[in-house]
């Protein structure tokens, strides 16, 4: 008992930087999110009807949705094995992200062809189940101290709508429908719950390990490009186009690319840079230096 | 119910990296994969110093989180213990080597080898199958299995044993059947000394270190 309480546990290998997931994954992780969180919030906004809002979401959507799939694919070793991908429904978050990812495409196909607001309805939930499967997929890599948190899945799927109001914004903007405001009060109390969630996740436990794996999202160049850029500017923009309606659709197209730029930095600064394997521990009986 | 383990004596390892070298000819693998070796770790802060040697490989844990994250079933777990790779069924996505916390799971990209063209040692080991796919330790099945169907006891007989254990010149590295008490890999384990890497993730890993 006396020696199991002298152990300490040391760092025998530092945390290394993971290597295998690169941009495509960082594009994967931010279209899928966008497109998922774009037809969301486009659907949400019309309340369920068929608005021109929701025809360009229907169109944009399944693309980015694709566009990040085949992104990812080019990462693999072996691609044209992609369909053995929904081999493991059953365990992996990894073939869950691509059944519903192509279920959200059929649904919101199937809208466009026989448009009903079941196919709608169902499709947001295909929308928010793949944001939340691509969260998962990053929780469940159990190798990444800054990924293995369970507010992970929360953290895709807020990020996938403030992406997804930013692209709603920037598309109304520039058909020269400006939202009304109440729905740009909606997408910034979204955008403060979303800044909230993200502010707990960079102080998620005070271990040392984690605390080292997310220093490069607390670093200035993060803190400029996600908490400022991302959040901050759009706030301040938002509050702008509320206070006057004058400067509306400047400032909401501003917003809307603040908040698709921000969260896809996000998402880059959490795979690249905080991306790092967990050092390699053992607790061992610490040594003292032998009196001469 | 055999289940295989190993047991690595650091306080015997010399870190000359002869497992390393064992198990890379083993297996053929291309430059800039090894599925195992030694770490040089320097421990404690100054002037409370000293050099540990650490052998590295994949854990085979019971509770591997490499295989659930596998979106084609090829990362797999036999009834014995034994984690592998269906190198014809793996996608190549990296995903279990994002899920391992040992770092023991390996991308091989392409056939390179360590010249511009291949050295007759490499054209005789090449495995195509194994371009492009995540590979491992594998506990050095084929022999294990392969000694077993001749009758031989994996851990004691040489060509029934990991190269890594066979290989080992300070005997530090013992393989075994966990569950057979007579063995000595599960007296090992059942050493006070003995830990495992990283329990708070709770892998349960199959290879157990004694240390002081």
């Amino acid at each position: 008992m006396a020696t199991a309480m002298r152990l300490s546990r040391m760092e025998m290998l530092p945390a290394q930087r993971q290597v295998l997931w690169g941009w495509p994954a960082v594009i994967n992780f931010a279209l899928g999110g966008l497109g998922a969180g774009w037809y969301v919030v486009a659907v949400l906004a019309a309340g369920f009807e068929r608005s021109p809002g929701v025809t360009v979401a229907s169109w944009a959507a399944p693309v980015l949705v694709l566009a990040g799939f085949a992104a990812v694919a080019a990462e693999a070793g072996r691609p044209l094995r992609g369909p053995r991908v929904l081999m493991r429904l059953r365990t992996s978050w990894m073939s869950r992200e691509l059944l519903v990812g192509m279920a959200f495409v059929l649904l919101v196909a199937a809208d466009l062809v026989f448009p009903l607001r079941l196919h709608r309805a169902q499709a947001i939930v295909a929308a928010a189940l793949l944001a939340l499967a691509q969260g998962f997929i990053v929780r469940r890599a159990r190798g990444v101290t800054a990924w293995d948190v369970s507010i992970m899945p929360l953290l895709f799927l807020l990020s996938a709508l403030v992406s997804g109001a930013g692209a709603y914004l920037l598309a109304e903007v520039a058909a020269g429908r400006p939202p009304i405001p109440a729905l740009v009060g909606a997408v910034l109390a979204l955008v403060v719950v979303a800044f909230v969630a993200w502010a707990r996740y960079l102080v998620w436990t005070s271990e040392d390990s984690y605390t080292r794996a997310v220093a490069p999202l607390r670093e200035g160049r993060s803190v400029l490009g996600i908490d400022g850029a991302g959040y901050g500017l759009p706030l301040l923009f938002g509050l702008l186009a509320l206070a006057a309606p004058a400067v509306a659709g400047p400032a909401l197209g501003l917003v809307g690319l603040l908040l698709i730029a921000g969260q896809v930095y996000a998402k880059a600064r959490l795979i690249l840079a905080a991306g790092r394997l967990r050092p390699i521990t053992l607790a061992i009986v610490p040594s003292r230096r032998r009196s001469s | 119910m055999t289940r295989w383990g190993m047991a690595i004596d650091v306080r015997r390892c010399v870190g000359c990296q002869t497992c390393t070298i064992a198990c890379k000819q083993e297996h053929g693998l291309p430059p800039d994969t090894a599925w195992r070796f030694v770490a040089d770790c320097e421990v404690g802060e100054y002037p409370d110093v000293r050099r540990l040697f650490l052998p590295m490989q994949c854990m085979h844990c019971a509770e591997p989180p490499c295989v659930p994250v596998c979106p084609t079933g090829a990362s797999r777990q036999r009834d014995d213990g034994i984690v592998w790779v269906e190198y014809d069924a793996c996608v190549g996505c990296g995903y279990c080597a994002m899920a391992c916390p040992y770092q023991a799971r390996h991308l091989v990209h392409e056939a390179n080898g360590y010249f511009e063209i291949p050295t007759p040692s490499e054209a005789a080991q090449a495995r195509p199958e194994r371009h492009g796919v995540m590979t491992k330790c594998t506990f050095c099945k084929e022999r294990v299995d392969d000694g077993l169907g001749r009758g031989l006891q994996p851990g004691v007989d040489a060509d029934a044993t990991p190269m890594c254990a066979l290989a080992c010149i300070a005997g530090a590295i013992v393989f075994g059947d966990l569950d057979d008490a007579t063995c000595r890999v599960s007296r090992l384990a059942a050493d006070p000394r003995a830990q495992v890497l990283m329990p708070e993730c709770g892998t349960e890993p199959r290879v157990y270190y004694l240390a002081d």
